[in-house]
């Protein structure tokens, strides 16, 4: 186990090692050029020449990518060029505004998702079964900014009841801070509990009519524990990969969220220094965001090793 | 008030006793705190980098100029409290004012003002209005509070070139922290920057105008959407809208708690016709192109009607403005007989390229392609991202919609745009035309108001009959507030005057 564990951790390194090259191939290929863009529209040719040689763009590209990534293994994320500030603390207190929203929607979305897809599986065929098919069919076809205007608009707007978005005032209470992160969190909740219940709800019918719970049920288990401990477990098994799958889907969503809501958010930015052309944050960014899906895959594995006792990785 | 409650027990009562569930960040707020809502992110807090209104606005609230454009458009005195200049308009000399305290505490004197102009010239600051400056030939400090300036030509607009966004005073001892600490004299001091999502200022008790600023902060967030700013405003979560867009004007029209404040800016949008590229190097194809275009109903369609028709960027209401032209409707009979003439009986094909994002430029783009239809010309209309936009559409596409702020000075807003060395006109239409240069030189060289005047009008006339491109309308700047901000009055220069504004 612990072997594989580490086997695992290394392809993550090799993986973020190629990714890093390829962020930094593509950044190098956007559209328009950092010293033009730094000096705007009124730029004259030796503004453009004197801000390209402060920061080192005319060094060759394999300078530049070393530059770059010995630095990030320092932990050393350069710099904002627009900001004028060191990259890191921006970046982390992003992160951890968007880790806050995000771990929220995935916990509704895992316990909604589940819990939905187990039900619809109970009642195969049934009223219940066909309004959760609607739910989910509602958020999973809707883009999420979509859902997240309409939800402005009513719980915001007409009620009242939510703010329309961004952080609460600094000082103020939990509530206040809770009641921020509803609205953003139920839209990208919204779109993944599709998902993850549909997935359920089918692994749960293969399970239900398998040899083992028929042998379970003819003990005379009660149906309650007939179906959380002998056949839920066994369905989460690819429930579990399309949590995991879902960590990419979320954080993408949360581009879309973060943005419709005014939430500080990661995805917000990487937006604002995609418009502004800022390399390093675009860079430092992407690379935060492949390295969390790379862990989520890791944490999905070793879950899966957990809950299936015919997998022994070593 | 009761619904909020009522859901405050229900939803997060459970999860949290505490009395402050019950309250809403709205509320809790200090009474004399401004929220403003500004829709894009603010980059960067040093005021010679400053590129986007929201900057501007930090820009303004935390610095002073030299100089500054009064709502009605005259220049007044800011840090500068009077100033002279030579009868050859060579040499300007300007007294400052004594006793202003910087946020951090040193008096203000001579040689910061100095600091910040060498710091705009430095080409590696990469300052947009460095263009501006670099008139000056030297410039120095006879005493604490005196500085002149000698310039390598004559120029009548150079007191108007401080009151500049870019042109904000700023601390000798403080240049290298401008970005992340801005230090001011401003009636605002810099208290904390939270990217994406808020800027809090806090009022500065010793600006030197005594009573100024009434507000005790003034807290900047960040809210792009604009249905999240519709409903931040109604209910209460932000005082201020800044710069709201056009689309959501409709929705306030009848509100009873949100008012609208609309002001003429200078800033335009402008049908860009290349005059280096076929088939706009015959200055006959672009005066067909002028002639179709119905100004009055572009503005309907591109603006909700939130602007007015013009000639150039000069705006209608301007003492320069040339009131003598008449905006008439489309003429397409003179116009088909140009582009007959220019070898185009049957028209054209072309692509017409509109900025992504820049939804008046987008409607305006379409708006053309309609109008011009009847000469013949297939106009194809292209959307570009911003960003390709500036490096490959501008001044290299023979066809596109661009748009421009408003600048302090008639002079730094025509001559970059229609003088033959014009910054902006070598990366925007390579226009050349003598008359035009003539015209524009002599008006800068000038000091007296009514041959600049007289010039200004001759210019529109010349834009008109050898179009270098279409300036069709300047647009409105529309702010929205809640019935508690007193004392707001929106600025034709689009930035926030908040020295008067106090919240009930």
């Amino acid at each position: 186990m612990l072997l594989y564990v580490a086997r695992r951790i290394a392809w993550i390194a090799t993986t973020l090692v190629v990714l890093s090259l390829l962020i930094f191939a593509i950044t190098q290929m956007l559209p328009g050029n950092v010293a033009q863009i730094i000096a705007g529209q009124f730029a004259t040719p030796d503004t453009v020449t004197a801000i390209s040689a402060k920061l080192g763009l005319n060094d060759p590209y394999y300078l530049q990518y070393w530059r770059w990534a010995s630095a990030v293994l320092h932990g050393d994320f350069g710099r904002s060029l627009i900001m004028e500030r060191p990259i890191a603390p921006v970046l982390w207190e992003a992160l951890a505004n968007s880790a806050i929203l995000a771990s929220v929607a995935f916990i509704v979305v895992a316990v909604v998702g589940i819990g939905l897809g187990v039900l619809a599986a109970i009642r195969a065929g049934g009223a219940i079964d066909y309004g959760v098919s609607l739910f989910t069919f509602l958020g999973i076809s809707i883009p999420e900014f979509f859902w997240g205007i309409v939800l402005i608009l009513v719980f915001s707007r007409s009620l009242g009841w939510l703010p329309s978005g961004g952080l609460a005032d600094p000082g103020s209470g939990f509530a206040t801070h809770a009641a921020h992160v509803v609205l953003p969190a139920a839209t990208l909740a919204f779109a993944l509990i599709a998902h993850v219940s549909r997935m359920t709800r089918s692994s749960m019918l293969g399970v239900l009519r398998s040899q083992y719970v028929r042998n379970a049920r003819a003990k005379g288990l009660p149906e309650r524990v007939v179906i959380l401990r002998h056949a839920l477990r066994n369905a989460l098994l690819p429930t579990i990969t399309i949590l995991a799958m879902d960590v990419g889907w979320l954080i993408g969503g949360v581009v879309v969220a973060e943005t419709v809501f005014a939430y500080p958010g990661l995805g917000r930015a990487l937006i604002f220094s995609i418009e502004r052309h800022d390399l390093p944050m675009i860079q430092a960014s992407i690379l935060v965001i492949a390295a969390i899906y790379c862990s989520a895959n890791l944490v999905a594995d070793l879950l899966y090793a957990y809950f299936n006792p015919r997998i022994r990785y070593g | 008030m009761l619904h909020r409650r009522t859901f405050g027990k229900v939803v997060l009562g459970g999860a949290l006793l505490s009395q402050s569930a019950l309250t809403w960040p709205a509320r809790a707020a200090a009474a004399g705190t401004l929220r403003v809502a500004v829709p894009s992110n603010i980059n960067t807090l040093d005021p010679a980098k400053t590129k986007i209104g929201e900057e501007y606005i930090v820009g303004f609230l935390v610095f002073s100029g030299l100089t500054e454009i009064a709502a009605n458009g005259q220049l007044q005195p800011d840090l500068a409290e009077r100033w002279t200049r030579s009868d050859d308009l060579k040499t300007w000399t300007f007294e400052l004012r004594k006793g202003v305290q910087w946020h951090h505490g040193r008096e203000f004197d001579a040689e910061d003002v100095l600091a910040t102009i060498k710091r705009i010239l430095d080409p590696a600051i990469g300052s947009v209005t460095r263009v501006n400056f670099q008139i000056i030939d030297s410039m120095d400090a006879p005493d604490g509070h005196t500085v002149r300036f000698k310039l390598k030509i004559a120029y009548a607009g150079f007191a108007d070139l401080f009151s500049d966004r870019q042109a904000r005073i700023v601390p000798r001892d403080r240049l290298d922290t401008l970005a992340s600490q801005p230090i001011g004299t401003g009636p605002f001091k810099f208290k904390s920057f939270n990217p994406g999502d808020r800027i809090e200022l806090v009022r500065n008790p010793d600006y030197y105008v005594s009573g100024n600023p009434k507000l005790d902060a003034v807290t900047l967030r960040i809210i792009p959407e604009s249905a999240g700013q519709v409903s931040a405003i109604e209910t209460g979560d932000v005082d201020l809208v800044w710069n709201l867009p056009l689309e959501s004007i409709p929705q306030f029209k009848n509100s009873t708690s949100v008012m609208l404040d609309s002001v003429p800016t200078s800033t335009w949008d402008g049908i860009i016709m290349n005059c280096g590229l076929a088939p706009f190097t015959d200055s006959r194809v672009r005066r067909a192109v002028l002639l179709a275009i119905d100004k009055p109903a572009l503005v309907e369609f591109a603006l909700n009607g939130y602007g007015t028709a013009t000639h150039t960027m000069i705006p209608p209401g301007h003492p320069f403005y040339n009131n003598d032209i008449k905006i008439g409707p489309p003429d397409l009979a003179e116009a088909g007989k140009l582009l007959t003439e220019a070898g185009f009986p049957k028209g054209f094909d072309i692509t017409i390229h509109v900025p992504v994002g820049r939804p008046t430029r987008e409607r305006a783009g379409t708006a053309v392609r309609e109008m011009v239809k009847p000469l013949g010309i297939k106009v194809d209309v292209q959307r570009v991202p911003w960003d390709k936009f500036i490096t490959d559409i501008e001044g290299k596409a023979a066809f596109s919609v661009d748009g421009f702020y408003s600048r302090p000075t008639i002079d730094s807003s025509v001559y970059p745009f229609f003088h033959s060395t014009g910054s902006w006109n070598s990366t925007l239409w390579h226009y050349k035309n003598a008359d035009m240069d003539r015209v524009l030189d002599a008006s800068r060289s000038t000091g007296d108001a009514a041959e600049q005047a007289r010039l200004y009008k001759e210019m529109q006339i010349l834009a008109l009959q050898d179009p270098p491109g279409i300036v069709p309308y300047v647009i409105n700047h529309v702010n929205a507030y809640r019935k508690n901000v007193q004392g707001f009055h929106s600025s034709p220069m689009m930035w926030l005057d908040l020295r008067q504004v106090t919240v009930a």
